[in-house]
């Protein structure tokens, strides 16, 4: 379990974490997600001890990351696939971390068939291809078999075979009752394995819990209806309080369940040939709920927005 | 403790540069005296010829391992492990000792060997040619001397190395303060005041404690010493305090 507990970080004038509290749960994949420069690598490194924080708190199980004793067993991470001396080999590489807590080489060799390197264990790391130092930084952070994992962006420049199993590993780690903390850009990837989410912007907590609370607060839902009689249906369901919007092949009703429809279609003897409930994506609900906290964005998006406005 | 040393002194034999540096510092000058030893007195009678190379390579030898020392700290920042380095030991005291007591080893080792190569050497070389090789006068302190400065100097490397986390910037500074700006300050010092300011200049006072004899217008040996030290100490104190308490 990780209690991060009112962390704050200021570099010069600029908070990058602001009193910032979540758990991350045993058993569970946790999804760090929040725009670029929201704080969430700052989190990670305050969490390892590796930036001071100004103030507040992180325990991994009741302990601070700097009192664990043999803190490779207790937690492992992965912070950048580029924190390796691309002239010494991937075993090498993990021979100097495993002789930090007396770890035999045994151990090496079992990680590196652990993430499927065994046979480029002793081909330098600057050959390697990003995939592959991702690989490498993840079996630095399963070197000590720890129960709890700290993960940043894991999936970056993974071939789509390395992202399933990037996500496997984390679904199986969290089966075997470890705490996974994940932070991803690629959200369709985080919404097939994350059963929590903490979002951040700005540094500060925009939401914190299990995915489907998330989605049920900022993810759009809609009901979709195809029919020969979708005029005659938008007109009574506009006045039962719904909105309607027209697509090619029918439309969608806002403000209204599928049940709503259902019943109304029914009652009015409204032939229906599909009638179906949408959620928003991942991405979407992600999107509308750090919106306000984006601090950098592109000239198209920012053109959208305004246009939207 | 035991183990986050075996690490760093891991760490440190397994990368090319530290061993091209370690080449150089090492072997060049073995071969470079060597070389002389065969050719350039032949038939000569030498006094104490390895104390002699010793003296004159012992800055080059010196500074090369106060390039070493910059590599344990800086090759940590360039290549991103500093992080790793420190979540797998939070405890940044130890892992500052560490590096410490591996640069110091690896400067040891290197003056031994040098020295040991440089002895057999002469040895067997003169020992060919009939003349009898010993140690005599000064030669017993130049050899401590030369021990002591390149511990002195590769720690006082690892400290900027600490400081400037850049490998050219702390580099530049190890190399260039000695043979350039050392002189320059304490020179313009001296012609400017008119006293010998000269004989302050703390790296200079280093090199000079490896000189078979002192002349009467240097500092003695322990003086030389001190100011050698008090000068890499404050660098020492800089590089450990920022190395603790800074983000990596």
């Amino acid at each position: 379990m990780i209690v991060v507990d009112r962390l704050t970080k200021t570099y010069g004038a600029k908070k990058a974490v602001d009193d910032l509290s979540f758990t991350v749960a045993p058993g569970r994949v946790t999804g760090f997600l929040g725009p670029n420069g929201s704080g969430k690598s700052t989190t990670m490194r305050c969490m390892l001890g590796l930036d001071a924080a100004d103030a507040g708190s992180v325990t991994f199980d009741g302990k601070r990351y700097s009192d664990l004793d043999q803190p490779l067993t207790h937690v492992g991470s992965l912070l950048d696939a580029g924190d390796a001396h691309k002239g010494r080999s991937a075993r090498n590489h993990l021979r100097w971390i495993a002789m930090t807590h007396g770890f035999p080489e045994s151990r090496v060799d079992e990680v590196l068939h652990q993430v499927g390197m065994s046979e480029v264990a002793k081909t330098k790391v600057g050959k390697f291809s990003l995939g592959m130092r991702q690989r490498l930084g993840l079996a630095v952070a399963l070197l000590g078999n720890p129960h709890t994992i700290i993960l940043d962006e894991p999936a970056n420049g993974l071939d789509p075979e390395g992202i399933r199993w990037t996500r496997d590993v984390m679904r199986s780690l969290a089966d075997s009752g470890r705490s996974v903390l994940v932070s991803s850009h690629q959200l369709v990837e985080l919404s097939l394995v994350a059963d929590d989410l903490v979002v951040i912007g700005q540094g500060k907590l925009i939401s914190a819990g299990p995915v489907s609370d998330f989605m049920t607060q900022h993810a759009k839902s809609w009901v979709r209806v195809v029919s020969p009689q979708f005029d005659a249906l938008a007109e009574l369901v506009v006045a039962h309080g719904g909105r309607v919007e027209r697509t090619q092949d029918g439309g969608d009703f806002h403000a209204v369940t599928a049940i709503q429809v259902g019943e109304i279609a029914a009652a009015n003897n409204i032939v229906l040939h599909e009638l179906s409930s949408q959620t928003g994506s991942l991405e979407e609900a992600f999107l509308d709920a750090t919106d306000a906290s984006v601090e950098f964005r592109g000239e198209s998006s920012a053109a959208q927005n305004g246009g939207g406005q | 403790m035991l183990s986050v040393l075996r690490s760093e002194l891991f760490k440190m034999t397994t990368t090319r540069a530290t061993k091209v540096i370690l080449g150089f510092a090492v072997v060049l000058p073995i071969v470079i005296y060597v070389l002389t030893l065969i050719f350039a007195f032949d038939g000569g009678v030498m006094e104490s010829p390895a104390v002699v190379n010793i003296a004159s390579v012992a800055p080059l030898v010196a500074l090369l391992l106060g390039v070493v020392g910059v590599m344990c700290a800086t090759q940590e920042y360039s290549q991103g492990t500093i992080r790793i380095t420190l979540v797998a030991t939070p405890h940044r005291v130890r892992v500052y000792v560490a590096k410490v007591l591996t640069t110091l080893t690896i400067a040891v080792v290197a003056t031994a060997v040098l020295l040991v190569f440089t002895m057999l050497s002469s040895v067997v070389i003169l020992n060919a040619r009939d003349v009898q090789f010993e140690l005599i006068g000064n030669d017993g302190r130049v050899v401590i001397s030369f021990f002591f400065l390149t511990a002195v100097l590769s720690v006082f490397g690892l400290s900027l190395g600490l400081i400037f986390k850049s490998g050219p910037g702390a580099i530049s500074a190890v190399l260039l303060w000695p043979t350039i700006a050392e002189g320059m300050v304490f020179g313009l010092l001296s012609a400017v005041t008119g006293d010998n300011y000269f004989r302050w200049a703390p790296i200079q006072n280093g090199f000079q404690l490896v000189s078979e004899y002192i002349m009467e217008d240097q500092n003695s040996w322990t003086v030389s010493a001190l100011i050698l030290c008090g000068f890499v100490a404050v660098f020492v104190f800089a590089g450990a305090s920022l190395f603790t308490k800074r983000d990596a």
